[in-house]
């Protein structure tokens, strides 16, 4: 993400809520924003990066302070923690790939291990997005910058542009080290960080406004196209939450239940047609017009059911 | 007609107020009020509690008083099943009787969403919120088995005389039009309407604007005005003459229709761009001649009132009102084109400005008709190649059919046609 997220560097953790997606900037419109709840803030949340690089995802700027005794609830927090922790472990391992590749000059095998090595960032971003200053770091796109040359846009898509765009690993080198530094630190405090109920609740439809948002519209990876396995990623992402939840919703409205087993099954045919057989997408220049408005549809309805999550689950703040 | 035309903005015409009607507050306004359970305050025709019944055998919107405000919004669906385009039209009636009878929201628990936008505040307000729900001729192609029951006019839009119609604002399945006395509700409304139906309407194009419609409605005089500067309204439709209606607007059991259609209407809207800087540069002299009216009084050129007749008769070679005078070339005002009077209910537009430093402004033209050939086709026709044309140019819009209304509570638009 760094989709939306800069806003005035400076502005604080308030200030950037407003870009934050959906919810997030509802709650702060609507005055009632405190994205600090109870101990998450601390734990590093919306606070100002102060660096003026982006911050954190739509969930770095909600109300997380939502808590619940379910225990289907809690035991679904303690086992995405894992799932989460070990992601990160593979992200590091992933990203290794792609920035050894830069540091070896080798254009190619960095253009080849890009796309794969921000797959697990994608599964988790919303989440990942409450360790401070990270998500800005590693993922802000170049709107969040005067330009291409401001030596603060740092992360994967600094070097996305200058692999697509420059077709060169010249003068990249602090950037790849930068990179693998910043997951390094992300792996670091994500083991130390206490996962707020409300983040695993509305972390299903963060995922899905993300694909809504920059996935769908090619803005996310201009340069190589790759969006459609971001996109593939951030379902991912928000299908592992939700079937971790399914114990509790199922008994709880087993409705909502099957309508978003059933909105993920809709979008996975709509991907399917764009996937091939090695785990790859096709790039999203390939995106029929068609087939881009029915995604559309079929995300802007499985993010209304997944927004209800938080409802059903009974989270108190 | 009175009409006017098409073309939009045209000058001195129609617009509103006749259809506003006249005597629109008094009776069909207070009748209808009365109808939907209203206090004597919301009949009173004004307010926040100013409502609009959404039962009927024509939807509201049409022949109903006109508002402040108006909002285009063109959809297309995103499922080929038949059984979940009846379920999105079910979905669509509903949220608009919600809206247009200001049915308290559900109540949720706050860890949910809200049920509704909050924007109107609690209490409900309507303004007089109208929604009307129109189909476009791709509803009849082949994917939802409707072909066989197709109106017989509705086409897709050609290019008009004229046109530099842009496929992004141009056609779609579904057309909402909604109208109310304040923004705030239309874009409620609108927010609400798509809520509902995210699954199977994605947005195709959408406008809106505003108008100034007549606090006390006077048939052949209105306060309205284009982008032109000129009187928009004038000669528009009295919708307090049933009759009338009945004769120009409404499609008939005996017209060769399909059944479904009866009660329904034909939808002509054109998104009609003014070169509003050039306008301005334009001496007023030949504005006026342009036009064919004073652009001070509304009168027509050589008269002393707005609700003056134009006089043709003793003009024959245009020395008052040029033979090809906008109002002239609309409505010529003759026996042989009686029928071909429309009913106007569009509103203004500026939207920003265009990459050469032009204001983008205009009229969002909107007629209803029983027929197309005999209504907007005819007056299109006219018009062709008219001085006007200059200074506009169609952008976008399409034609559509309005449904006929819901009469039972627990019917839906749209019914009959997939029955």
């Amino acid at each position: 993400m760094g989709e939306a997220d800069r806003v005035e560097p400076g502005a604080g953790g308030v200030g950037r809520v407003v870009a934050a997606l959906g919810l997030g900037a509802v709650l702060l419109l609507a005055g009632c924003g405190k994205d600090d709840g109870a101990g998450v803030r601390s734990q590093g949340s919306a606070s100002g990066s102060g660096t003026g690089s982006g911050t954190g995802s739509g969930l770095a700027g909600q109300d997380l302070s939502g808590t619940t005794n379910d225990q289907l609830v809690l035991k679904a927090v303690a086992d995405y923690k894992t799932w989460v922790v070990a992601e990160v472990d593979g992200l590091v391992a992933d990203t290794a790939k792609f920035t050894d590749a830069v540091r070896a000059g080798d254009v190619a095998e960095a253009k080849k291990q890009y796309a794969p090595s921000r797959v697990r960032w994608e599964r988790i971003e919303p989440i990942a997005g409450l360790v401070e200053e990270i998500d800005g770091a590693v993922d802000a796109r170049v709107d969040d910058f005067e330009g291409v040359d401001d030596p603060a846009f740092t992360g994967w898509h600094r070097l996305e542009y200058h692999l697509w765009e420059k077709g060169s690993t010249a003068g990249t080198k602090t950037f790849a080290d930068r990179l693998d530094k910043d997951l390094a630190t992300l792996d670091q405090k994500m083991k130390g960080l206490e996962f707020p109920p409300a983040a695993v609740a509305l972390g299903p439809a963060e995922l899905i406004e993300e694909v809504s948002e920059g996935k769908i519209t090619g803005e996310e990876d201009r340069y190589s196209h790759t969006d459609l396995s971001d996109f593939a990623a951030n379902v991912d992402g928000s299908r592992k939450l939700f079937e971790l939840l399914t114990p509790s919703l199922q008994a709880k409205d087993a409705t909502l239940t099957s309508e978003i087993t059933a909105g993920f099954a809709a979008v996975d045919k709509s991907l399917s047609e764009y996937a091939n057989p090695d785990g790859s997408f096709d790039l999203y220049t390939a995106l029929q017009a068609v087939d881009k408005t029915r995604m559309q549809a079929e995300l802007a309805d499985l993010s209304e059911k997944l927004a209800r999550i938080p409802g059903v689950l009974g989270l108190k703040g | 007609m009175r009409g006017d035309h098409p073309t939009g903005a045209r000058p001195a015409r129609l617009g509103r107020r006749a259809f506003l009607g006249s005597a629109a507050l008094g009776s069909a306004a207070l009748g209808a009020a009365a109808l939907a359970g209203c206090t004597s305050d919301e009949a009173s025709g004004q307010g926040p509690g100013r409502r609009v019944p959404f039962l009927g055998d024509h939807q509201p919107g049409i022949d109903t008083p006109a508002a402040h405000f108006g909002l285009l919004a063109a959809f297309n669906l995103v499922s080929e099943d038949r059984a979940r385009l009846a379920r999105s039209l079910r979905d669509l009636t509903d949220e608009a009787r919600a809206l247009m009878e200001a049915r308290p929201p559900e109540r949720r628990d706050t860890a949910y969403p809200p049920a509704e936008t909050g924007m109107l505040g609690p209490g409900g307000r309507t303004d007089g919120l109208a929604v009307t729900l129109s189909v476009g001729a791709s509803l009849f192609d082949d994917r939802f088995g409707l072909a066989g029951r197709q109106p017989t006019e509705l086409v897709r839009m050609p290019f008009l005389s004229n046109d530099r119609l842009d496929p992004a604002q141009t056609h779609g399945d579904l057309l909402l039009s909604l109208s109310a006395d304040q923004p705030d509700v239309l874009l409620h409304a609108l927010r609400q309407l798509m809520r509902r139906t995210r699954d199977n309407l994605v947005l195709h194009w959408m406008l809106d604007g505003y108008n100034r419609p007549d606090a006390a409605p006077v048939p052949g005089r209105t306060d309205n005005r284009n982008l032109l500067g000129f009187k928009d309204g004038t000669a528009n439709l009295d919708i307090t003459d049933k009759g009338l209606m009945d004769e120009l607007i409404w499609v008939g059991a005996d017209d060769g229709e399909p059944a479904w259609a009866v009660g329904g209407s034909y939808q002509a809207v054109r998104i009609i761009r003014m070169f509003v800087e050039f306008w301005d540069r334009t001496p007023l002299n030949e504005q006026q001649k342009i036009i064919g009216r004073d652009k001070a009084s509304g009168a027509p050129l050589g008269q002393d009132r707005e609700s003056d007749d134009p006089g043709y008769g003793d003009d024959p070679a245009g020395r008052r009102v040029p033979l090809d005078a906008h109002i002239r070339m609309a409505n010529p005002r003759t026996a042989g084109t009686a029928g071909s009077r429309i009913l106007r209910r569009g509103f203004n537009f500026s939207r920003g400005f265009d990459n050469a430093g032009r204001l983008d402004q205009g009229l969002a033209f909107v007629s209803y008709q029983r027929s197309l050939s005999k209504g907007f086709l005819a007056v299109q026709a006219r018009l062709k190649g008219e001085p006007l044309e200059e200074y506009i140019l169609p952008v976008g819009g399409g034609f559509f059919f309005a449904l006929p209304g819901v009469t039972s509570e627990d019917a839906w638009l749209g019914q009959q046609l997939l029955a």
